[in-house]
């Protein structure tokens, strides 16, 4: 059958007009590719923001402890437990957290002590690579500390400043001790952001006089293939004695925003492509009435409707896969210039949060075949139902009538 | 008519005198109240006072014993400075008003204590920064009734409930005093919470003769939710209406051990 030949014949006959409705779906299209990809950007940001900053994926708490933070709940032995972890393919880090007042000059605040295990933090977050001004912890240097960025604010200390903590040893006794400034953090999310102060652990052992144990173990995955909630049943019936809980139960709140993130992307291509569409079935319905007379003339040499309904479908789609090209090789180079560059925000949103999580100012793309690929299906689908009423239209035709059709 | 005038006004007087009285015997009853709630109040502080203590703290996770050196002057102003151990020698508290101030000699640094920590634990004891601001007269903050008053254990003791002013800032819901008829000294002193739940009791033990006159020296506070805890306070020596010097209570003064 020349359906085909029919239909490329046809399309190419009115020039502008289908260079207008394959123009107006390609453009439509490479701009989907592109938000699509800046969304899935912004997404991978937050998550990893979220995860590589502090969560980590999988986290171990003695019993008790998540509800009632309180110094003396503890793991008891951080390091076996690390090492055992090591063993079974985890990247894994403990840490220690009290609360303590800060004061510099005439400010203080209320601060939340992490004692920092420098040798397996690394392993485990990036939050070494998140230091704004100053240099992030050094294990030779016991004094210094490294402070969230609206803390460092609210004390008003800089890089070198001395600050001393407050607070209440385990045994009862103040604890205080000087400190000098060694960093402060970039934003990384608004707990850390507002109270974050990272000590080494032995420093933290002296300060708050315990010399054992680890409040929290925060772990993960080498393998990235291996499914997350199996990974943290795997690491509960190691440790049956402890709470273990991954990530998305931590944190169910990220874990659902950035749930959303498909259904959001989706959204905006159904809503884009229901305009695209309305230009398909315009034009689509442009073109039939325009050759009424010739499809009438075509069913009265014996063209059948199925035939025609094919015929309008053959020009809609050749015109659509010349729509999905262009789109693909717009939208994809596109997205790859701010997967490399990024849309600097600096100056609108410096510092804003999101749920908790910070939001890098530098807004990257993040081009993966889902974000490429979706826009291009729903695309097609969208022209394929769009042109479904002027196909019926002219697979209906009375050819008498149309012949007379003026 | 005219008798009955005269008795329907005689009957008023009669009422007017009757009513006066009672309120004068409720009012001398009130005055009674305040003014053994003045004397138990006097018994560790006067105009002023000087006194050396030690305080031993049991919690579940340690045990502590400190000995210290306070000064007071009215409730508005104390100052507590640690003498023993060693390592914590020269720790001091300074309240002046609602203001607390803690001298660190290790960072010698002076700490004005925020509204944040005034939950916190003092000293890691049982008593928290803030029961340390909250610290009142009772007769001025509280409405004091004689819930019972007669024979109990075998001894003659008079119990008041103490309820809370409308305006005074206190937390708790009401206090219970169990106070000896004979001398007026205090047994123990029940501290109930806004919903009436008993939150903490402090006993008084060990009659001595401190600053001229028998007074209980040690006063123990034990939480009620846990009652395995305590924080104790021993009484060593008391001076009391004495002569303090006005720079006593500064910030200067704080730091000088």
């Amino acid at each position: 059958m020349n359906l085909l030949s029919f239909a490329l014949r046809n399309v190419s006959r009115n020039r502008h007009r289908s260079m207008v409705t394959t123009g107006a779906m390609g453009f439509a299209g490479m701009i989907m590719i592109l938000y699509a990809s800046l969304m899935e950007g912004l997404f991978v940001s937050m998550e990893r923001n979220a995860l590589a900053m502090n969560l980590g994926e999988i986290q171990i708490h003695a019993k008790g402890y998540r509800d009632d933070p309180d110094l003396y709940t503890r793991i008891a032995n951080p390091d076996k437990l690390v090492k055992l972890l090591q063993q079974q393919g985890f990247s894994a880090t403990p840490r220690l957290f009290g609360f303590a007042l800060a004061a510099a000059g005439s400010s203080s605040a209320g601060v939340q002590l992490r004692g920092i295990d420098i040798e397996h933090e690394p392993q485990v977050t990036q939050i070494h690579n998140h230091v704004a001004r100053g240099a992030w912890l050094d294990g030779k240097d016991g004094k210094g500390v490294v402070l969230g960025r609206k803390l460092a604010r609210t004390l008003a200390v800089e890089v070198g400043d001395e600050l001393v903590i407050v607070g209440q040893a385990a045994d009862g006794a103040m604890a205080n001790a000087l400190y000098t400034v060694k960093g402060v953090l970039k934003s990384v999310g608004e707990e850390i952001d507002r109270a974050g102060f990272f000590m080494l652990e032995s420093s933290f052992r002296d300060l708050m006089g315990l010399p054992k144990g680890a409040h929290e173990i925060v772990i993960l995955r080498t393998d990235r293939k291996q499914a997350l909630a199996l990974a943290s049943m795997q690491v509960g019936t190691m440790f049956p004695d402890y709470e273990v809980k991954n990530w998305r139960a931590l944190q169910p709140l990220i874990a659902e925003i950035l749930g959303m993130a498909d259904l959001n992307i989706y959204i905006m291509l159904v809503i884009t492509y229901i305009a695209v569409a309305m230009v398909v079935l315009n034009a689509m319905l442009m073109s039939v009435f325009e050759r009424i007379r010739e499809f009438g003339v075509m069913k009265a040499i014996g063209f059948g409707p199925a035939q025609l309904f094919g015929l309008v479908y053959a020009e809609t789609l050749v015109q659509a896969v010349v729509a999905l090209l262009m789109a693909f090789t717009l939208g994809v180079p596109l997205s790859f210039y701010f997967e490399q560059h990024g849309i600097d925000l600096t100056n609108f949103v410096s510092g804003v949060s999101f749920a908790g999580i910070a939001f890098d100012p530098i807004w990257r793309a993040e081009v993966t075949p889902r974000a490429v690929v979706s826009p291009l299906i729903t695309l097609f689908m969208m022209a394929a139902i769009a042109v479904l009423y002027p196909a019926i239209k002219a697979a209906v035709i009375r050819p008498v009538k149309a012949i007379h059709y003026r | 008519m005219q008798p009955s005038r005269n008795l329907f006004r005689t009957l008023c007087v009669i009422c007017v005198l009757l009513l006066s009285l009672s309120v004068i015997a409720q009012d001398s009853s009130t005055a009674r109240a305040k003014k053994i709630l003045r004397d138990i109040d006097d018994l560790w502080r006067g105009e002023s006072s000087y006194g050396r203590f030690s305080m031993h703290v049991k919690t579940l996770h340690y045990t502590r014993s400190l000995q210290m050196e306070g000064w007071s002057k009215g409730t508005e102003q104390t100052l507590m400075r640690i003498l023993r151990p060693l390592k914590e020698k020269g720790t001091a508290t300074l309240k002046s008003g609602k203001i607390i101030y803690t001298y660190l000699p290790r960072t010698d640094r002076t700490i004005r204590l925020t509204s944040g920590m005034m939950m916190g634990s003092w000293m890691g004891s049982h008593f928290t920064n803030d029961d340390l601001v909250k610290e009142s007269r009772m007769e001025e903050d509280y409405i004091p009734r004689i819930a019972f008053e007669g024979l109990r254990d075998g001894r003659q003791v008079i119990l008041f409930e103490l309820k809370p002013k409308p305006d005074a800032a206190v937390v708790w819901g009401k206090l219970e005093l169990l106070v000896i008829k004979k001398d007026y000294l205090p047994v123990y002193e029940k501290y109930f919470d806004e919903d009436m739940k008993l939150a903490r009791t402090m006993t008084f033990n060990q009659v001595k003769i401190l600053a001229g006159k028998p007074r209980p020296s040690v006063m123990r506070l034990t939480p009620a939710d846990k009652p395995d805890e305590y924080t104790e306070f021993v009484y060593e020596s008391l001076e009391l209406n004495i002569k303090l010097k006005d720079n006593l209570f500064s910030l200067a003064n704080l730091k000088r051990y």
